[in-house]
């Protein structure tokens, strides 16, 4: 199977189990409004009836100077409870991701609810040692891989005779470092993928199976990982572009604008549940 | 002895060229420099050494006669960890400096010391610590004396020879591979003050410098392939064949130090600023008026402008004149014209590391190969470093003492010209070098707004005035001296208003040109000019850590009953009003509202708070702006000395909102957003700043799983 066809299934599973992306966009949503409701408050509270809240903005210097003064000695309080809900959602993703994979793999079967908490609860535990494995290999990627790439480059950088070598050098640096994140990322969707696909137990089989997996064809699962990684950067262009234009103050385009940015968020989990379908339809259409 | 000193100093002033000197109509108001030099320095690029000569001819104007000098050796900041500049580094948590790496550090030795007449001085010369005893390892300041003390009125003539190690940059001095920035690199008297000594300060982390006017000639030698550019005019230059190296000589008149730099590759560009094509008449007789001076008095002359540039930045070349013409015009208008002939901006030399840096008729800028329109970079460090000139290099307070004379007159300044020349601006923001605020739709910014932000915090561990090196850190100096003093002028701005400002400043400026004025100078000068006395101002915001924060805490109007309850005297006989009699009243007028006779009244109450420790005073007032749901409005105000106060209104109209310093004077208030506060609650803004909090959040939560 052509990457392209793989691409074109992944996303009409994605369409087809469409419930899945209106569940995980509720949980989103509840769970960063009640990360955001303290500051909301605090928002409200400074600026809800004053001359200043009718022009503030997001990245407002002056009123975000104010509250770092009034606040400042509570920043680490917000920092860790922002920690604390980052990795409590962490957690959560861990846990939701056995009924995404779950019910994507499901060719035939609706994404209830019920299905789907249910396949979560299923492989949670093989997931959550998954994501601990994989946190083993970003370490190892970034201490062993990443640092040799940085013995390479380094002195390159600091020994430079003009900018621009230092510029390329540096981004250059940065785009191996992501290129290699992608790596361990598409190894660990891999194994997901394996876990529910041959109702692996055992997580590190899992792992090899995906392994194996890949090295027979390497670079068509990461040609497809980074066309779903392009096709997601360009959706966030079209965002941020039609963004510009609802920049009014006005309840039509506070309205339009919330609404376009919810629709982002949907995008953003559509791309992630793209990843999982179009990698489980290749790792299916190539048992390894 | 004496005799000797004074014929040594006439053949100097025989012998020594002359340099050149500033345009007629300011030298008529400048005083004689108390110092003259002549420098030979050769740039030895393969040993990154420089080896130089200094004649000095350095005038008693006191009334006392001195027994010594002390010289600044300014690189032996880098030559150890002990020097004050390194061990105030470490103390640094934020902006301290890194010590120089093995091999990278810096020194100057001074070889030998003389009199004109070869009186060896070198035995009476000693390291000494004028700041106290926290640094004995410290050698930036040197104390020679002398065989006998100079009389008042007298002068002295020394020869120096000294041999600097140059350091891989630091604080904006040193080399990196062979392009070279060197500033604060020869020996240089500190300044005599009468009644108190040699004012020299060791090098400190947090501070700049401090140094007398003085004629320069300076001959700078270096590889024939070296481009060099350098304070003053160059006046000479001297190719020698045999060696391969080329002598260029630089005068320049009226200024306290400077500085060159020497790189091979960098393109050397010269353009006229010529005020006839860049001042309308117009522009002209507006200043005039405002400043209230004959219009030929803020007439500006033609400037030389040169630019070392890095070729890479070659397409930014107009870029950088355009700014510095703006900042010689608007500068020249406002404070007074440019007094020398040239000025040369440099693009620092890549990872010299030297830029955003002023010395006198010389400046370093800043930029990079990919920049955004957007983003007032590199105008911004131009407008500012050039501005620096004015402040610093004209009117030369001690940096030591009173940095923010300095940086907050020019950080003031900076705004001011940006914000005419170019409105406001992006803040940059770049990614490996990639600028990414454009991406980003980041605001734009005056300059007033993005000081405001730091000004507000940083009064809570120094008081704007404190000693360079006495802040708490980095952090606080940076803050106090740039951007709270820059805020408070510009409140100062608002309280005293646009005309008498200007005067205020062009006095300040053109009566203070090369001399050495201090805070009382200034307040001086404003409380002359403001016809007033505004020492509170000063006293209040700069000399304190007070905050300044004036509110509204409440607001509201309730609706006078037209009965009141209780039991009333009337006629010789005593009723009572009862609660069902009010109720029955304002029943009957709810269904039936009568169609003459008094509308019913609102009472408004308005309370003010101060929640911070500063006071307005003098015949400053807090003004109070009062807002009706009719669109009438009401003003008020309070003396502001008690923590809080109440204002009441009774009209027929309910309040709408109330509003402290509704003309935005206070700018230095450290919180804007109580100055005002409504009935309604809500606004549309705070709605939509909410939906975008929740979008960030759900944005980073969606970031996070993916690490799941």
């Amino acid at each position: 199977m052509g990457i392209l066809q793989v691409l074109g299934n992944g996303l009409a599973t994605t369409v087809r189990k469409s419930r899945l992306l209106v569940l995980l966009w509720v949980i989103n949503f509840v769970f960063a409004a009640a990360v955001v409701s303290p500051l909301a408050i605090i928002v409200q509270h400074e600026l809800g009836r004053s001359y200043a809240g009718s022009n503030v903005r997001l990245l407002d210097l002056s009123w975000r100077g104010e509250a770092l003064l009034k606040y400042g000695n509570s920043l680490t309080a917000i920092g860790g409870g922002l920690l604390a809900a980052a990795l409590l959602f962490l957690g959560l993703y861990v846990f939701l991701n056995g009924g995404i994979i779950g019910r994507l793999l499901d060719r035939e079967g609706r994404p209830t609810v019920a299905a789907f908490f249910a396949d979560c609860g299923r492989y949670f535990g093989r997931f959550a040692r998954l994501s601990l494995l994989s946190l083993v290999f970003l370490i190892l990627t970034y201490e062993a891989l990443l640092r040799l790439v940085s013995a390479l480059i380094s002195p390159l950088i600091e020994n430079a005779r003009v900018e621009w070598t230092s510029i390329i050098l540096s981004n250059l640096h940065l785009l191996i470092a992501l290129l290699l994140l992608s790596i361990v990322h598409m190894v660990f969707d891999y194994a997901r993928i394996a876990v529910v696909a041959d109702e692996e137990k055992k997580v590190l089989r899992s792992l090899s199976h995906a392994l194996k997996f890949l090295k027979k064809r390497f670079f068509r699962s990461w040609a497809i990982y980074l066309l779903i990684v392009a096709g997601f950067l360009a959706g966030t262009v079209v965002f941020y572009a039609v963004h510009g234009l609802l920049a009014g103050p006005t309840v039509p385009f506070v309205l339009l604008g919330f609404i376009w940015m919810q629709l982002y968020v949907v995008f953003r989990i559509w791309t992630k549940t793209v990843f999982f379908a179009a990698q489980a339809e290749f790792y299916r259409a190539h048992p390894y | 002895m004496k005799h000797r000193i004074a014929l040594g100093c006439l053949l100097v002033a025989l012998v020594l060229p002359n340099p050149a000197r500033p345009q007629s109509y300011v030298a008529a108001a400048a005083d004689i420099p108390v110092l003259r030099y002549e420098i030979w320095v050769e740039l030895d690029d393969a040993d990154k050494m420089l080896l130089g000569r200094e004649e000095i001819v350095w005038t008693n104007t006191a009334h006392e006669p001195v027994p010594d000098m002390v010289f600044h050796l300014y690189w032996n900041a880098f030559k150890n960890e002990d020097s004050a500049f390194l061990r105030e580094a470490r103390a640094e948590t934020l902006f301290g400096d890194e010590p120089p790496g093995d091999g990278d550090w810096g020194w100057v030795d001074v070889t030998d010391i003389r009199l004109a007449d070869g009186t060896d001085l070198k035995p009476g010369l000693r390291f000494i610590t004028p700041d106290g005893p926290e640094n004995p390892g410290d050698q930036t300041v040197m104390r020679v004396l002398l065989p006998a003390p100079l009389a008042p009125g007298e002068s002295v003539r020394l020869r120096l020879d000294f041999r600097s190690k140059i350091p891989r940059t630091m604080a904006r001095s040193g080399y990196y591979k062979n392009s070279y920035f060197i500033a604060q690199w020869f020996p240089k008297p500190g300044v005599y003050e009468e009644g108190r000594g040699w004012n020299a300060h060791a090098y400190h982390h947090n501070s700049e410098f401090f140094a007398d006017f003085a004629d320069f000639a300076v001959h700078i030698t270096v590889p024939r392939t070296f481009v060099v550019g350098s304070s003053g005019k160059q006046t000479e230059v001297a190719i020698d064949e045999s060696t391969r190296k080329t002598t260029y000589t630089f005068r320049q008149s009226m200024v306290h130090d400077f500085a060159w730099t020497a790189d091979p590759r960098c393109l050397k560009i010269e353009r006229d600023f010529i005020a006839d094509k860049e001042v309308t008449e117009a522009e002209y007789a507006e200043t005039a008026a405002l400043l209230g001076l004959p219009i030929d008095e803020v007439r500006l002359p033609n400037i030389k402008m040169i630019l070392l540039i890095a070729p890479e930045h070659k397409r930014q070349i107009e870029r950088h004149f355009r700014a510095l013409r703006a900042a010689i015009k608007y500068y020249g208008l406002w404070y007074g014209p440019y007094p020398y002939e040239t000025v040369t901006m440099v693009d620092p030399p890549f990872r010299t590391r030297s830029g955003g840096m002023e010395y006198p008729t010389l400046f370093t800028a800043g930029t990079g190969v990919l920049t955004s329109r957007d983003v007032l970079s590199p105008e911004g460090v131009i407008v500012h470093e050039f501005g620096h000139g004015y402040w610093y290099g004209l009117v030369a307070n001690n940096e030591f003492e009173a940095a923010w004379l300095d940086e907050g007159f020019t950080t003031y300044s900076t705004g001011q010209v940006l914000a005419k020349a170019y409105g406001p601006g992006v803040l940059p923001l770049d990614l490996h070098g990639i600028p990414i605020a454009p991406v980003l739709r980041l605001p734009k910014y005056f300059d007033f707004e993005t000081d405001r932000v730091d000004a507000i915090k940083a009064v809570a561990c120094d008081p704007v005035t404190a000693w360079s090196w006495e802040f708490f850190n980095g952090e606080s100096y940076s803050a106090n001296v740039y951007q709270r003093a820059a805020t408070l002028l510009r409140t100062l701005e608002g309280l005293l208003g646009e005309p008498a400002w200007a005067r205020v400043m062009r006095t300040y400026h053109m009566r203070f040109r090369y001399k050495h004025p201090t805070k009382a100078a200034f307040v001086g000068v404003v409380n002359e000019v403001a016809g007033k006395d505004m020492t509170w101002f000063f006293d209040e915001l700069l000399e304190s850590t007070m905050t300044f924060d004036y509110g509204v805490a409440q607001v509201a109007s309730v609706k006078l009953p037209r009965l009141r309850r209780g039991v009333f005297d009337a006629g010789g006989s005593r009723q009572e009003i009862t609660s069902k009699q009010v109720e029955e009243a304002e029943r009957r007028e709810a269904k039936a509202p009568p169609q003459s006779g008094p509308a019913p009244e609102y009472l408004t109450t308005v309370v003010l708070r101060r929640f911070g420790e500063a006071r307005v005073r003098g015949d400053a007032r807090v003004e109070v702006l009062v807002r009706f749901k009719d669109g009438t409005t009401e003003t008020a105000t309070w003396d502001g000395q008690a923590r809080w106060t109440r204002l009441e209104f009774t009209k027929t109209v309910e309040v709408e909102s109330a509003q402290v310093d509704p003309r935005g004077v206070w700018l230095i208030d450290a919180n804007l957003a109580n100055n005002s506060r409504g009935v309604d609650a809500l606004r549309r803004n705070v709605v939509k700043l909410l939906t975008q909090l929740l979008f960030t959040v759900q944005n980073l939560l969606q970031f996070v799983s993916s690490w799941s």
